[in-house]
């Protein structure tokens, strides 16, 4: 498992693509962030605090489609052989990519928390408002949003190895967020509250959230999230164990 | 017969199209054997159910008497290159091969060595997108040869080669079989086969439909390569059970 790992950081660090995708994810906190600020209609008090860094639970989005390369990139460029042929068992290999790029996406949950935060102390002093860094609802907010990050991140592992096509598992997944939870989530109620990313976002809210619709506890959430990531890796190991590489 | 390949009654279906029909032959060491077919005749199947890659509807392929998946060390075992085997193009050719390299155990100074053996050195700086077909080519040979292995399969090595190139694969393969190595290449190019290949399989849908010496096959040479392919692949035989008997009678 320790050499899967390796390997996989190995790969990782010898293309830009990837960590392309993940620099998006600080640069949409940013952006979040000051558009909060500029929009000027809430005060900088601690709710806006909390409203601020809950866009790095956002930038999950980012961190899914990392997830999608770590499979289907291999058969976009069809260097899945070469993996296969090194490594015939393809459980671990299937494990060792959810976990690196879970480990890479929590990262970049850790990096986009240390720019939003860094950005909005800033935008607050320039204010004149005071922040507040004890404030316990905005880092019980980016650690909800961390764990998003981590969490789409092993997901996305998992629909690229369901999917397989590049473009197809990209496509579906974010036709998911947008068309699945956000038109057909309005027709369902309820049981809307229980579907991936409206999970996520339950896990990485801030304490009044931005969104309106009713979303689960926090804790609530990221059960339902981790069984949601455990399913899909469990699918991915599944079908990749099973189907022919041709 | 360690190092050999043994296929045995190796049966690929996918719904109703049998791709690959009941194929039986061995491969060898210390020969080059080629293994030809016209498109769609199910070389290209039969050779990744021999590396695990696709999973047999029934028979077995074995490398050294055992599967691929049970190979303890399988680059250092068996060197591959199969068709549809791709680098990804922003990655430079050098780092493609460390990360086999490392997935294996090889330490990277390997790397070094099969570079300069295909003669990619000079390019293995540069990410793989910008290769010629020629240089991708080396890049798949130098993969196959990482592991030092005992057994190579290469799923046409000659496509896209230069004529000094082949004449240089040519010399590799032949020396790599004067080793005593297992040496298995699928190839459309049969002239190129006539001067490299001691042995040869023929199989054209799904079938076998001849597995023995060059010399045999061509009558010392009184026909060519090419008329004896033609010959046993040109009849439309898409009868699994007409095939049976070909390859029974054949091999």
């Amino acid at each position: 498992m320790n050499t899967l790992i390796r390997t996989e950081l190995l790969k990782l660090r010898t293309i830009r693509s990837p960590w392309l995708l993940l620099a998006a994810s600080p640069l949409l906190v940013v952006a979040g962030t000051s558009g909060l600020v500029i929009s000027g209609n809430k005060a900088l008090d601690a709710t806006a605090q909390s409203q601020a860094l809950a866009h790095v639970g956002l930038a999950s989005l980012f961190t899914l489609v990392f997830g999608i390369l770590a499979v289907a990139g291999e058969y976009r460029h069809q260097t899945i052989t070469d993996t296969y042929l090194s490594t015939p068992a393809r459980g671990p290999v299937i494990g060792a990519k959810l976990l690196v790029y879970a480990v890479f996406g929590a990262l970049a949950g850790v990096l986009s928390s240390l720019v939003g935060l860094g950005v909005a102390a800033a935008w607050w002093a320039g204010k004149g408002a005071s922040f507040t860094w004890a404030d316990s609802a905005m880092w019980t907010t980016i650690g909800g949003g961390i764990a998003w990050n981590a969490a789409f991140a092993a997901i996305g592992v998992g629909v690229g190895a369901l999917i397989r096509s590049l473009v197809g598992a990209i496509a579906v997944a974010l036709a998911w967020v947008a068309l699945v939870e956000g038109i057909v989530g309005q027709l369902i109620g309820d049981l809307a509250r229980w579907l991936p990313f409206n999970a996520g976002q339950a896990l990485g809210a801030a304490a009044e959230p931005m969104m309106t619709r009713d979303l689960l506890p926090r804790w609530g959430g990221g059960t339902v999230l981790v069984a949601y990531t455990l399913v899909f890796a469990i699918l991915a190991v599944g079908t990749s164990m099973r189907r022919d590489v041709s | 017969m360690s190092d050999g390949i043994t296929v045995d009654g190796l049966t690929k279906r996918y719904g109703a199209v049998t791709a690959v029909d009941r194929l039986t032959f061995e491969v060898e060491p210390g020969v080059v054997t080629g293994f030809l077919g016209p498109n769609g005749a199910g070389k290209t199947t039969t050779l990744r159910m021999l590396l695990g890659l696709v999973t047999p509807t029934a028979g077995h392929a074995l490398i050294g008497g055992r599967r691929y998946a049970e190979l303890s060390e399988p680059r250092r075992a068996v060197g591959a290159v199969l068709e549809a085997t791709g680098f990804h193009p922003g990655r430079r050719g050098r780092d493609h091969l460390r990360i086999l390299a490392r997935a294996a155990g090889i330490p990277f100074s390997r790397v070094e060595e099969v570079l300069e053996q295909v003669g990619l050195t000079d390019a293995a700086d540069r990410r793989a997108g910008g290769y010629s077909l020629g240089m991708r080519q080396r890049l798949g040979l130098a993969s196959a040869l990482l592991g030092d292995p005992r057994v190579l399969v290469l799923d046409e090595p000659a496509n896209g080669l230069d004529p000094a190139g082949m004449a240089e694969l040519r010399e590799l393969l032949l020396g790599l079989a004067a080793e005593g190595r297992t040496v298995l290449m699928s190839s459309h190019v049969l002239s190129e086969v006539a001067q490299t290949v001691d042995r040869v399989i023929i199989v054209a849908g799904g079938t076998l439909r001849y597995a023995g010496t060059l010399a045999e096959l061509t009558n010392a040479k009184t026909e060519t390569l090419e008329a004896a392919f033609l010959r046993l692949t040109s009849n439309p035989d898409t009868d699994p059970a007409t095939g049976a008997t070909t390859a029974s009678t054949r091999g």
